[in-house]
């Protein structure tokens, strides 16, 4: 089933510009942009930390996440701050009658297959994140605005990346 | 300059986990109200008939740049003390093909997907499965791809920086070039559209 | 789209070119350029808010307080020769880039002093509040702390001060003397310890927990 909107979509400038205040917001509280892949990050280590605590801690990447012991993996800022993005999205939706259990797919794919494409999307993206350091939130965002030079290059290259295969998988969406 | 609050010892961790959430907040609501709890809509700007991705980021990006610009300009914001991503020029340039990718086969980025579970598209829970999936992996095989991983170290460095030009020129550019790409956007949708 | 959004986005067009326009003068960097509040400067000086002493240190040491950040300002030999326990080996040069956040407490010490005093000026031009120099400098913790001597003419206050310091300089590895009477100056001169053979090697420090924010394997606190 495909939502569709009973509320118009915000005029994207105006939705950027929220974006935007928001990203600044964060300049001028904290001292630090905005970010998603992070908290991602925390919470793998806190679920490895549980099951097989040798191995995160022993673990180069995770090992980072976990941190030495004093505070709890899942007491981040990322982690905190994606739960806020949750919590506002849903506002956002049930005010605008978009909050509905549903699957985003072409008319064209079954549910199934999405499913599949969403779960390795997902894979692919957490690649991209770590080994870029962050994701559009925290790179394309926040080091746009910041005229980190790092950012810049990850951002083109997404977007080159995307329309490279897009259309090897326009079946999925049109 | 007063500012970043925190750095300047407004407040502590603990206080600031409250504010991350409200950032949060912020954050979530405008990536919804945007349009970006969708799949379909963010995979569209790479079909061409919806660049609303583009709009959304470029007018984000040029809010909160001309912001950090004025607040430094005028003293209220120390911008030395804001924290900048180290460039790893390699690792980020392939990261960012790879992540474009996945925005296509998966029609989310990590941000969005948390926009789009928390209203409940089941794909968007899937995809963040997939992130979790994929972060067990990577952090499985980064001892084998770590130096990669921390190549091309450039350290926290800006655009104005390498090209050795003013940051107010090239702030300029980059508004320019976010004005004209919305317009040229605009036109390559009702392009599109009127073909379909 | 309707027509009084299509004028409301040249709108926001217009107001991002005017503002990208003037941007171009704008200098958002301070750069090391520095503001300095001179009376109130002066005045920190006068009341001696602004430094510690030799022994205040050791007794926060030895406390196993956290709560500080030790600089020693001087150079990476003299720093791996000996250091006080707890301190971070940051040049003169190198104080405006180091990780140091505006509401920590800050100690700094060089050899003597005067360059811990220089800095310190420097710390507060840029904001920081919190920042002590320790009075006298590496010289002090050596005569005070480490090899602290008892003149032969004190009387017995002044003896039970002594026992208390011989116990920390204990800690520290050094050893508390008994000196002569202060008028043979020759003679004093002669007994004083030799730099660099006498001070206590650092292979077994005084147990004492790290830096507030240690370096290494420590929880990725910024970054996305």
């Amino acid at each position: 089933m495909n939502p569709r909107p009973d509320t118009p979509y915000l005029n994207p400038y105006l939705a950027g510009i929220g974006l935007g205040l928001v990203l600044l917001a964060s300049f001028v509280i904290m001292g630090r942009g905005l970010g998603a892949s992070g908290a991602f990050s925390s919470t793998v280590a806190w679920l490895t930390n549980l099951v097989a605590p040798a191995h995160a801690q022993a673990n180069e990447y995770l090992g980072e996440y976990v941190g030495d012991g004093s505070t709890h993996p899942l007491k981040a800022w990322l982690v905190f701050e994606v739960i806020g993005v949750a919590a506002g999205a849903l506002l956002s939706g049930i005010l605008a009658g978009r909050a509905r259990l549903a699957v985003e797919k072409g008319p064209r794919v079954t549910t199934a297959i999405r499913l599949a494409c969403a779960f390795a999307g997902g894979m692919l993206m957490a690649f991209g994140a770590h080994l870029a350091r962050g994701c559009t939130s925290g790179q394309a965002l926040t080091g746009g605005a910041l005229l980190n030079v790092g950012s810049w290059a990850f951002m083109l290259m997404v977007f080159v990346g995307g329309y490279a295969v897009a259309w090897f998988f326009r079946w999925q969406w049109r | 300059m007063m500012t970043p609050l925190y750095k300047y010892g407004f407040f502590g961790e603990e206080f600031s986990l409250l504010v991350a959430f409200a950032l949060g907040l912020g954050f979530g609501f405008f990536l919804e109200r945007a349009g970006f709890g969708s799949a379909r809509k963010l995979a569209a700007q790479f079909y061409l008939y919806d660049m609303s991705v583009f709009k959304v980021m470029f007018s984000a990006i040029v809010t909160a740049m001309l912001g950090v610009t004025y607040l430094g300009w005028i003293g209220v914001l120390d911008l030395d003390l804001v924290y900048l991503v180290p460039t790893h020029l390699g690792p980020q340039v392939v990261g960012g093909l790879v992540l474009g990718v996945g925005f296509v086969v998966g029609g989310y980025c990590p941000g969005t997907s948390v926009a789009a579970l928390a209203t409940g598209r089941i794909d968007a829970m899937i995809y963040a499965l997939g992130i979790f999936a994929g972060t067990f992996a990577y952090a499985e095989v980064y001892p084998a791809i770590k130096g990669f991983v921390n190549a091309n170290p450039m350290g926290q460095v800006t655009l104005p920086e390498v090209f050795g030009l003013p940051w107010g020129l090239l702030v300029f550019a980059v508004v320019l070039i976010a004005v004209v790409g919305f317009w040229g956007a605009t036109k390559i949708e009702r392009w599109v559209g009127s073909r379909s | 789209m309707n027509l009084r959004q299509f004028t409301l986005n040249r709108k926001l067009a217009l107001l991002a070119v005017a503002l990208g326009t003037l941007a171009l003068l704008a200098q958002p960097h301070r750069g090391p350029f520095v503001k300095l509040d001179s009376r109130e400067l002066a005045a920190v000086v006068e009341a001696e808010v602004d430094h510690v002493t030799a022994p205040e240190l050791a007794a926060w040491i030895v406390e196993g307080r956290a709560d500080y950040r030790l600089i020693d300002l001087r150079t990476a030999e003299e720093y791996a020769a000996y250091h006080i326990p707890t301190a971070e080996n940051v040049p003169l040069t190198g104080l405006a880039d180091y990780p140091l956040l505006r509401n920590e407490k800050i100690v700094l010490y060089s050899v003597g002093g005067i360059h811990s005093a220089q800095a310190w000026m420097l710390l507060r031009a840029q904001g920081y509040e919190a920042v002590y120099f320790v009075l006298g400098g590496f010289d002090a913790w050596q005569d005070e702390v480490l090899f602290p001597t008892l003149p032969a003419d004190a009387d017995a206050q002044a003896r039970a001060q002594f026992e208390r310091a011989a116990q920390v300089a204990k800690f520290f590895g050094g050893e508390a003397r008994i000196g002569v009477a202060p008028e043979a100056g020759q003679a004093a001169a002669a007994t004083a310890p030799a730099v660099a053979s006498e001070l206590p090697k650092l292979t077994a420090p005084p147990p004492m927990p790290g830096p507030a924010t240690p370096v290494a394997k420590k929880k990725k606190k910024e970054g996305c």
